[in-house]
Order: structure tokens, then C-alpha cells, then sequence
């Protein structure tokens, strides 16, 4: 009887570890008991670009701009300056334009010393160079984002965490200000999507918020914040599932306008 | 720890490009992880989940792999949610791993609304590496699901990495 007990006993307890074990159809994400890991991941340009492509070729060499990188003592605006000449790489890429991703590598370089990864960098950028003279563009899209990963790392672990999230917001900035200006003068419904991301904006204006005064400290930094706050409520789809022309123009100018005015503050 | 011999060759060409490369290793790291220290040069079960990547990083149409992954440290039973933003029209595969041979995983993706996104599962002969490609069909936040199975009693520390293409 008790052996027969226990079979039934076993029997349900592999019911029931069975059940538990398929993953759910549908969860509650406003549940409180749910456990979300920490820190996101920003998607790099080429992400993006990948997407857009599939609608059709896209003149990515209009978006690669030979902009002056003017150095100042303001890490914070290096920062910025960092992730964005990486993104710049990443449309460089893009647009398969060998002189502009070699500039890029040596930019990279100048701007890795007053962050202190100068060293770190080193490797990456020079291969950055290389492989683009080769035109081994896969390569060189693998040593931007380990550039840019690298940086990130290395910063963490030099205690610069204040920063880190100033990199991955120039980044993203300047992805979106060339998908912007893409879409702008290419507008298409689908194509606009890629612009919907209320919540990556929501959770970099967050981080930039959530960053100690000194660091965002002037004009610059209220222009920042002020863009995110603008970004936010610009970069979502509507009550008819599109981001519209006239938004996409906003977005545009908006991330243009900031671009501009980081790089020559 | 039990890791299958035959995955050591892998596991070490990796290894030595990457130390060449002089990656370190980057991540999202969940609040309880106990694990590693921060700049641990490499990771194991990282490694485990990048030789299981290999295949799809190969031939016609590649996966591009990204640099930036998470980990953490999981219990049996339980689960934990990566928010991340995907973009539609391209394809995201997702590798997770854990050390144990033994451990059973589940990896699934859902939308904003916290419904189960389709997904095509791919299987390795070991239970501890799993993966899931999914197509989104709309641009916008999802969350990666990754959890523990109790077919092991001991935590496992867990690593996900992903790809697009």
C-alpha cells in the first residue's frame, strides 16, 4: 500500500515539475515578483541600418560627415564624442567608405587617451584601419563593436561607471540621427518603425537623470536633456501604428541639431 | 562541474582568439550575481554558449554576433527577464548556457504585452546550451526569458549572447 502511496506521490511530483518546467504563454510584466537583469543593451547602428535595408538600398554615404573633433578638459562631452565618432564608424561601414572609417580609427585613438583606455583601444583602432584598407568590412563592423564594448568595460573597471552611460547615449544618438535623416529623405510607413523605441529613450534619458550634476553639468548637458525629453515623445508609433513624415523630420533635426552641438561646444 | 570533452577544442580556439583579440569580457550583470568579478578576462559559460554560436555565424547568410551579452546566477525553478530592443524585419538569434550538463533551460522571448513571441528553437545534444531565433514583427522593447529547469538542485551561473542578421 505505501509503495503504491509513493508511486502516486512520485507521479504528481513529475506532474507537477513537469508543468513547471515549459515556459509560460503569456506573462504579467507588471507582476512585482518578476526578476529583470539590470542593465540593457543599446543596439549599434548596423542593427538598425540591417533592418532598413531589407526595405531597399539606402544612400548611407550621404550620412558619413567629415565632422572636426575639437578635444576640450570635459570628459563628459568626450564621452559623448567617443560614441559618437563610433557610430560614425558604423555608417562609414555602411556605406563602405574606407577613407572615412580609417579617419575614424585614428579618431578613435585621440579621443581613447583622455578617457584612459587609450591603451586598451590601441589594438582595436589599428585594426579598425587595416581591415578597412582590405575592405574586410565584416571585420572592421566586429572591431568598431569591440572597440566600443572594450571602452565600456574598461571605463567600469576604472571606476569612470559615471560615464559609460554617456558613451552608449552618444552611440545611440548618432545611429539615430543618420536613420532619422535616412528616413527623412526617403520616408516610407514601414521604415519609420524602426524609429519606435519609447522606452530605450525612456531608459537613456533615465540613466542620463539618474547621472551626478558635475557630470552633466552646462548648456550642453540641458540641451541633453532637454533633446531626450523631445526624443521621448517623438519616437512612437501613433494611434495608427506609424511614426509619422512629420515626426521623422523632428527627430531629424532634433538629433542633428544636438550632434552639431556637441561636436563644436 | 561536468563540461563534454569534445566541446574542449572549441572552447580553447576560442579562448586563444579572443585573448588575442584582448577582449574582455562585457555584460549586463543581474543585481544577485555572485559569480565572477567584473573584468574576469573570460568566461567559461560564455564560451560554451560561443561555440554553440558557431555554426550560425558561418556560411551564406551569417548571424552577426554582438559583443555585448548578460549573465548572472540562476536557481532551479526560477527565471529572469533581459529587456531588450529588436528591430523588425531582421532576425535575432539568442544562446544561452549554463556550466552543468545536467541542467535543463528554457529560453523564450515576449513582446511588450508579455505574450510568447513564435520562435524556431534549436537543440544541441547537450542540455545545458539552448537557443531561439525569433522574427519580430513589430520594432520595440521585448524580453529575453531565461530560466532554470529543476532537473538540478545546485544554482547555475548562466550567460546569454546574441546575434542578428
Amino acid at each position: 500500500m505505501s509503495r503504491i502511496l509513493l508511486s502516486v506521490v512520485a507521479c504528481l511530483g513529475v506532474t507537477s515539475a513537469g508543468i513547471s518546467q515549459s515556459a509560460p504563454n503569456k506573462i504579467d510584466l507588471s507582476d512585482p515578483s518578476l526578476v529583470f537583469v539590470d542593465e540593457s543593451v543599446i543596439p549599434i547602428p548596423l542593427e538598425i541600418f540591417a533592418s532598413l535595408d531589407k526595405l531597399g538600398n539606402q544612400d548611407w554615404g550621404q550620412q558619413v560627415n567629415e565632422r572636426e573633433v575639437k578635444l576640450n578638459m570635459n570628459r563628459s562631452r568626450t564621452a559623448m564624442l567617443f560614441g559618437l565618432v563610433i557610430s560614425e564608424g558604423f555608417i562609414a561601414v555602411q556605406a563602405k567608405d574606407k577613407d572615412a572609417v580609417k579617419r575614424i580609427g585614428r579618431e578613435v585613438l585621440r579621443l581613447a587617451q583622455p578617457l584612459n583606455v587609450a591603451n586598451e583601444v590601441e589594438g582595436h583602432a589599428n585594426a579598425i584601419m587595416n581591415t578597412a584598407g582590405d575592405g574586410n568590412w565584416a571585420q572592421v563592423r566586429k572591431e568598431l563593436d569591440k572597440t566600443r564594448q572594450t571602452v565600456l568595460d574598461e571605463m567600469k573597471s576604472n571606476r569612470d561607471d559615471d560615464l559609460v552611460d554617456l558613451v552608449s547615449l552618444g552611440g545611440w544618438l548618432g545611429g539615430t540621427e543618420a536613420l532619422a535623416a535616412v528616413l527623412k529623405s526617403n520616408y516610407t510607413v514601414e521604415g519609420s518603425d524602426l524609429l519606435n523605441q519609447p522606452e530605450l529613450v525612456g531608459k537613456l534619458k533615465s540613466d542620463f537623470n539618474s547621472l551626478p550634476r558635475r557630470v552633466r553639468n552646462g548648456k550642453l548637458f540641458n540641451q541633453v536633456g532637454k533633446t531626450l525629453s523631445h526624443l521621448e515623445s517623438l519616437m512612437k508609433i501613433d494611434g495608427n501604428g506609424i511614426i509619422s513624415e512629420g515626426k521623422v523630420i523632428e527627430i531629424s533635426v532634433a538629433t542633428s541639431n544636438l550632434v552639431q552641438a556637441i561636436y563644436e561646444s | 562541474m561536468r563540461v563534454k570533452l569534445f566541446l574542449l577544442p572549441a572552447y580553447l580556439g576560442i579562448a586563444c582568439s579572443l585573448l588575442f583579440a584582448g577582449l574582455h569580457c562585457s555584460h549586463g550583470q543581474d543585481n544577485d550575481s555572485d559569480v565572477e568579478a567584473e573584468n574576469e578576462p573570460l568566461n567559461d559559460i560564455k564560451l560554451i554558449a560561443q561555440s554553440a554560436a558557431i555554426p550560425s555565424l558561418k556560411g551564406e547568410s551569417p548571424f552577426v554576433l554582438r559583443e555585448s551579452w548578460w549573465k548572472g546566477n540562476l536557481k532551479p525553478g526560477n527565471a529572469k527577464l533581459i529587456q531588450i530592443q529588436l528591430f523588425r524585419r531582421n532576425e535575432y538569434q539568442f544562446w544561452m548556457a549554463v556550466p552543468d550538463v545536467d541542467a535543463g533551460l528554457n529560453l523564450n522571448v515576449y513582446n511588450s504585452e508579455g505574450e510568447m513571441v513564435e520562435s524556431e528553437t534549436v537543440t544541441f545534444p547537450e542540455t545545458n546550451v539552448v537557443s531561439t531565433i525569433v522574427r519580430p514583427k513589430a520594432t520595440g522593447l521585448y524580453y529575453v526569458r531565461v530560466s532554470l529547469k529543476t532537473t538540478i538542485d545546485k544554482n547555475q551561473d548562466w550567460a546569454v549572447i546574441y546575434a542578428y542578421r
